[in-house]
């Protein structure tokens, strides 16, 4: 035994998990590494290629009859006449609130420039990660940082949490790791929305710190608020399912319903800049305390 | 020709993990069952620590171990040398203390995967996240034993590209 641990093969054992352990402190803290960078080149092309390939042949074992062609057809046809309405009434909601705003401050207009975005195709899902995350293929070079938000047509799917060159690392709204200030364009009541291990596996999210009293039901939709800067406003996120009484306190929560199948979502778009990026909310305006005698009833 | 038919072997074990990772993560190639997918990787690594020496056994280890790492976007090493030092023991053990066959290989997989599964749900979801008893029983044993099921596959191709390769060198 004591030659064992004299051997030079425990030796070089040794100090490569020493060496191993010292990279994983170091990508732990810096967020990133020449390596992964590496890695990331060489595995990027190599995983668009299977992924092609794969959809390819998925949709020819799919697409074997005729009926069954007429009837993706029609779904698709159906999602995109759903989303586009879908849109379309967030944007109608938007415009009736902000046209209420602005007879009563009239000074105030608002024009908002168009969001930049980048096309990108799914092309990794790793099979370790509990909360679908996905690998995309477009990175640092297609202008692509940490901290973009990902949409589809249908909604919010995640956000870029590493970045490389030719590919980035994106976190599924699903992930436990994601909170978004979310508001319901219906009801104009806001929360967090979050998700955790049972409810991504059903694929569905909860939007928590509802008041007790919540005018919210099932139907209403969902958007971002943009409040925190870290999502632009008005990406619909979802449809509320459900509203429930929380488990750890008086107030509610909403089981939301995401329009995108967020564990095979196949082709993204990454907002690169938006309107307000990074930009904290504003401060609200602190009132006035009224005098200690009024707060007294004296 | 000892030493060609060495770099010929390990260029084909790197291959081999390089395909089984794109395979792994690629979207929709392999089945969910219960919800979740296999990591290739694993039973690969652990078939090759079969067949070879300590130091070998312990690189590719960390090669795959490092694929992992970086599929995930989980700290780069984590994997790298969970792996490094299993697939050492592993060569050790089929050198020193076990005939290494198709019954032997399955009950290497059952411990090294289950020692690689624990791991991840301990120092990857335990202390990061909420629910750790029911991501255990809902994503982390049913993706034990799916993966299990590729021990015997890998098994039998790395004991073919094995036998194969050193067949020639006795040649």
């Amino acid at each position: 035994m004591k030659d064992f641990f004299k051997a030079s093969s425990f030796r070089v054992l040794v100090i490569s998990i020493v060496v191993l352990l010292g990279l994983v402190i170091y990508t732990a803290t810096a967020g990133g590494s020449f390596l992964a960078g590496l890695l990331g080149f060489v595995s990027a092309p190599m995983q668009s290629i299977a992924t092609d390939v794969t959809g390819n042949v998925t949709e020819f074992l799919d697409l074997d009859s005729y009926s069954k062609e007429e009837l993706k057809a029609l779904v698709g046809q159906l999602q995109q006449e759903r989303s586009t309405l879908t849109q379309q009434l967030v944007e109608l909601e938007e415009k009736r609130r902000e046209n209420e705003q602005l007879k009563k401050q009239l000074q105030i207009s608002q024009l908002e420039p168009e969001n930049e975005m980048r096309s990108a195709t799914v092309i990794g899902r790793d099979p370790n990660d509990v909360f679908y995350g996905f690998s995309i293929d477009k990175g640092t070079l297609a202008g692509v940082s940490v901290g973009d938000p990902v949409i589809t047509g249908q909604g919010l799917v995640g956000v870029v949490s590493q970045v490389y060159a030719t590919s980035s690392m994106v976190t599924c709204l699903l992930s436990e790791d994601i909170q978004v200030a979310a508001v319901s364009i219906d009801r104009q009541e806001s929360g967090v929305v979050t998700s955790n291990i049972i409810t991504a596996s059903s694929g569905l999210l909860r939007l928590n710190y509802l008041a007790n009293d919540t005018q919210l039901e099932a139907g209403d939709v969902i958007t971002t608020s943009g409040a925190g800067g870290t999502y632009p406003a008005n990406i619909i996120i979802g449809q509320v399912q459900s509203v429930e009484k929380s488990e750890h306190d008086i107030s509610k929560y909403a089981v939301v319903k995401p329009y995108e199948d967020l564990q095979n979502v196949k082709d993204v778009q990454v907002i690169v800049s938006f309107p307000g990026k990074g930009e904290e909310a504003p401060s609200l305006p602190v009132e006035e305390a009224p005098p200690s005698g009024e707060e007294d009833g004296e | 020709m000892r030493d060609f038919n060495r770099v010929i072997r390990y260029l084909a074990y790197t291959l081999e993990l390089l395909v089984l990772f794109m395979l792994q993560e690629t979207p929709g190639l392999l089945p969910h069952i219960y919800g979740v997918r296999p990591v290739l990787l694993l039973p690969a690594v652990a078939a090759i620590a079969l067949f070879e020496e300590e130091l070998p056994a312990m690189a590719f280890g960390i090669v795959g171990g490092l694929f992992c790492d970086f599929g995930l976007a989980c700290p780069l090493g984590f994997h790298g040398a969970v792996l490094a030092a299993l697939c050492f023991f592993v060569s050790i053990q089929s050198r020193a203390f076990l005939q290494v066959n198709l019954v032997t290989a399955i009950l290497t997989g059952v411990w090294t995967i289950a020692v690689v599964v624990g791991a991840q749900w301990l120092f990857l979801y335990y202390f990061s996240y909420s629910m750790p008893a029911y991501a255990f029983t809902h994503h982390y044993v049913p993706k034990y034993f799916y993966t299990l099921l590729f021990m015997p596959l890998l098994y039998l191709l790395n004991r073919g590209l094995s036998q194969a390769v050193r067949a020639q060198d006795h040649s």
